[in-house]
């Protein structure tokens, strides 16, 4: 008998594994339940994969961008503003995936270990998000963008709050045209793709904001220098060309003029190392983060180029691909002393009357010295008031580089990156239209207007 | 009905107290708990499937007092262990070639409109024909035989495709061949002729392979293979601690929800502390069957609890870690609160056989009788 007692062990053991499988499982749950709770196929919250019930999201001001009445979706009752927020708030489908209603779906069903989805399941609503957009900013970005394809970002560089993200070509949640998966025109390239943060773009000019800051922290005497511009340089692995022929000019006024002859010469003075170390020190090849989601990576290569190469590099072109989202976080950088906040979209997430949480504001390493900022708001500065027009921009203080990004097929992209130093009106604009052309005829009247904009939001 | 419930549950109390003079109830408590729970999830979507569930939870109860009768003298049912053997065999040899294809596997018999999964039976038989068997005898010559008659069992398993029934009958073989002979190296043999044997199906019949090509890729296939253990995931996670209330879960819409899933419907609409306590109280359960083991009877009681034991909490293993994917889905019942009338009936005469091993249980026998024999 004792013996057979003994034998027993192996129950024992079946037990023992048995608790310690339950004790997985358990630990899976408390891990993965909100990803396992929040699935598409989960009918608690979704009908055929499109979002039935969820909390109600918000723009800065308390109008309704999206919020669940009877089991159904619904969105913003202007057009104009479910067009221009669709890549922010997303679509209840889940075909914009850098969306809100996909990135911070957990949050707006309310999941939480304890109750799991109780709140939204039986009361039908879950957590309310409350954006740090502005809807009537990001429709007035989207009229001035008309039918171009591009991306218009405004942040505040101190708090980090986004107030403007749009991008094109977009469309109407409540209408979606039939037509834009099979249409092949072109029209619709594209379209589910959040620009602002995941557009891969051809710098051109505003790329030389880069080269500048490189050329200001590594050549001691760059604003003694003069460059002489015959329209374009000639190198022997190939030849720059630049828009016009500048003749003698300084340092500010070759940035001034978007010269690429000076820009290329700056450029060979670096050499291939100290350019790729500051385009990496000013953060363009960094990872960053907006919300839930990480903005597109950006692309800077200039190892083993041939000096036309490295020029080209320097003047924006070449194999450089970067992000409105960073260039914009560049332009608040040199703003806000060279740390900018760190950008965000949810200002704060809310159950019924109780605070869940809250956007904080929170700072990005810093990219570069305050003196190094200074200069270049300076030189930014100059730009407006010499080049773009002071009264366009009228009482901002406004900072800023133009770029027309060449690109191999197509009229290039239009580029306009800036800031304003005003006390009040801590913003930063970054724009880009697609085949825009010349960028002061396309990128800049749609900054100045949304600038405009932006400033009378906040006053 | 649950009025009717908890009246069965006062007169099953009452009938083990007058008439078997029980004074202690633990492990049946513990089995109403979890049909309740089982009856409960069935009852918040069909009051007809209810009924039948309530019906065949009586019959458990039934059955459950009949063996424990049957138990009392286990010199007088020792010759039954032929029958029990040969029926088993022949009652799914007969299945294997009556039964019709349901889910898959052809575990499925129907005989006069009513349909009962025969394997359920052969487990208490199994375990009944193999604590008798090693209690009388303890030689090569009747592990031999026993060995046959598991061999001749799993194999038939297997050719009706009922592999989660057939991966509990050999456990249960290998808790009750141990418990008799203790002997490690046939232990290890055993299992490498099993090994061999699965290998080599799987070698000539590569599609039962196929039963398990979602398992731990269940989010790939999460529309068709790997459906009920995605789903289980979904809507047990959405329930949260304390569940989303009874009938408000979206779980049980799923096929075969209430019988393969029921850990996951009750996960979603009574919560995840109820849930775990259910596989917990099996747990509890099996080891309440051991510390009565140890000073049983006759080591034939001793074999029969710790076998049941041991094949209550195997097959909740199947069932609970298939459906989150911890283990390839075997499409297995919950001990008690799947639905399933054969599977009920099958865990009351279980739980009679770990139940006839407390010596609380015959109060009139004279505690001597079983002297322990160490």
């Amino acid at each position: 008998m004792k013996k057979v007692w003994r034998r027993t062990a192996v129950v024992y053991l079946l037990v023992a594994a048995f608790l310690a499988g339950l004790a997985v499982i358990a630990v899976q749950f408390f891990t993965n339940g909100r990803i396992w709770a929040t699935q598409r196929a989960n009918l608690h919250l979704f009908s055929g994969g499109t979002v039935i019930a969820a909390g109600a999201v918000y723009d800065r001001d308390g109008a309704v961008l999206a919020q669940t009445i009877d089991g159904e979706r619904v969105f913003n009752n202007s057009a104009r503003i479910r067009k221009s927020t669709l890549h922010v708030v997303g679509d209840p489908q889940g075909y914009i995936s850098t969306g809100i209603h996909s990135t911070y779906r957990t949050e707006l069903t309310g999941y939480s270990f304890v109750n799991g989805l109780y709140s939204v399941a039986a009361g039908g609503k879950g957590n309310d998000l409350h954006l740090t957009i502005s809807a009537e900013l990001c429709a007035t970005a989207y009229d001035a963008l008309g039918s171009s394809k591009g991306a218009v970002a405004v942040y505040n560089y101190k708090t980090g709050e986004i107030l403007c993200s749009v991008s094109t070509p977009t469309y109407d949640v409540r209408n979606k045209p039939e037509d834009i998966d099979s249409d092949t025109t072109g029209k619709y390239d594209g379209i589910y793709l959040d620009r602002v943060c995941n557009g891969l773009y051809v710098p051109g000019s505003v790329f030389k904001i880069v080269t500048c800051a490189s050329a200001i922290d590594n050549i001691p005497d760059i604003f003694s220098q003069t460059f002489t511009c015959t329209g374009k340089k000639v190198l022997e692995t190939g030849t720059v060309i630049c828009s016009d022929v500048h003749g003698s000019q300084s340092f500010e006024q070759a940035f001034a003029n978007s010269c690429n002859c000076a820009f290329a010469e700056i450029a060979l003075q670096l050499g291939e190392h100290t350019l790729s170390q500051s385009v990496s020190q000013l953060g363009l090849l960094s990872e960053l983060k907006v919300g839930k989601t990480s903005a597109g990576k950006c692309s800077f290569n200039v190892s083993g180029a041939t000096p036309a190469e490295l020029a080209w590099a320097g003047v924006g072109q070449h194999t450089t691909m970067v992000t409105p989202m960073h260039m914009l976080v560049l332009a608040g950088a040199i703003a806000n002393a060279g740390t900018s906040a760190k950008p965000y979209l949810v200002g704060s997430v809310t159950s019924g009357e109780t605070n869940v949480s809250t956007g904080k504001t929170s700072y990005l390493d810093p990219v570069m010295t305050s003196q190094t900022a200074l200069s270049l708001s300076g030189l930014m500065r100059n730009n407006v008031t010499s080049k773009y027009g002071d009264s366009s921009f009228k009482g901002l203080e406004m900072c800023g580089k133009t770029g027309t990004a060449e690109i191999e097929n197509g009229a290039p992209h239009a580029w306009f990156v800036g800031f304003s130093q005003k006390e009040d009106c801590p913003l930063a604009i970054a724009v880009v239209i697609e085949n825009g052309g010349l960028a002061s005829e396309n990128a800049l009247p749609v900054a100045q207007k949304v600038m405009k904009a932006a400033y009378n939001t906040i006053k | 009905m649950f009025a009717g419930l908890i009246l069965s549950e006062w007169i099953f109390f009452l009938t083990g107290s007058v008439f078997f003079r029980i004074r202690h109830f633990e492990p049946e408590v513990t089995a109403f708990l979890l049909s309740t729970l089982g009856l409960g999830a069935v009852a918040a979507e069909s009051p007809s499937n209810a009924l039948k569930q309530f019906l065949t939870l009586l019959a458990g109860e039934v059955i459950f007092f009949i063996a424990i009768g049957f138990l009392r003298n286990i010199e007088h049912v020792k010759p039954m262990r032929w029958v029990a053997a040969f029926g088993s065999v022949g009652l799914l040899g007969l299945t294997l070639v009556l039964a019709k294809a349901v889910n898959g596997a052809l575990n499925w018999i129907s005989f006069g409109g009513v349909s009962f999964q025969p394997s359920e039976f052969v487990k208490v038989a199994f375990i009944f024909v193999g604590a008798v068997t090693l209690e009388r005898l303890q030689s090569t010559q009747s592990l031999t035989k026993y060995m046959f008659f598991a061999g001749a069992c799993v194999g038939e398993l297997f050719l009706m495709y009922d592999f989660g029934a057939a991966l509990i009958f050999f456990f249960t073989f290998i808790i009750i061949a141990f418990m008799r002979s203790g002997d490690v190296r046939t232990l290890i043999l055993i299992c490498f002729g099993a090994l061999l044997g699965g290998g080599m199906i799987l070698y000539f019949r590569p599609y039962v392979a196929d039963r398990f090509a979602t398992y731990r890729h269940i989010w790939e296939f999460m529309n068709d293979g790997g459906y009920q253990q995605t789903r289980t995931l979904i809507y047990s996670s959405s329930g949260g601690l304390f569940g989303l209330g009874l009938g408000q879960g979206k779980l049980r819409y799923v096929f075969a929800a209430e019988e393969d899933l029921a850990f996951g419907v009750i996960f979603e609409e009574f919560g995840m502390i109820i849930a775990f306590a259910a596989p917990l109280v099996l747990a509890v359960l099996a080891v309440y069957a051991i510390r009565c083991a140890k000073c049983s009877r006759s080591s034939f009681h001793s074999i029969a609890a710790v076998a049941s034991g041991g094949l209550l909490v195997f097959q909740a293993c199947l069932n609970i870690f298939g459906v989150t994917d911890l283990l390839p889905m075997t499409g297995v019942t919950l001990p008690f609160v799947s639905r399933g009338g054969s599977s009920m009936i099958c865990c009351w005469a279980l739980l009679a056989m770990i139940k006839s091993a407390d010596r609380r249980t015959y109060t009139e026998i004279n505690p001597e009788s079983g002297v322990r024999s160490e």
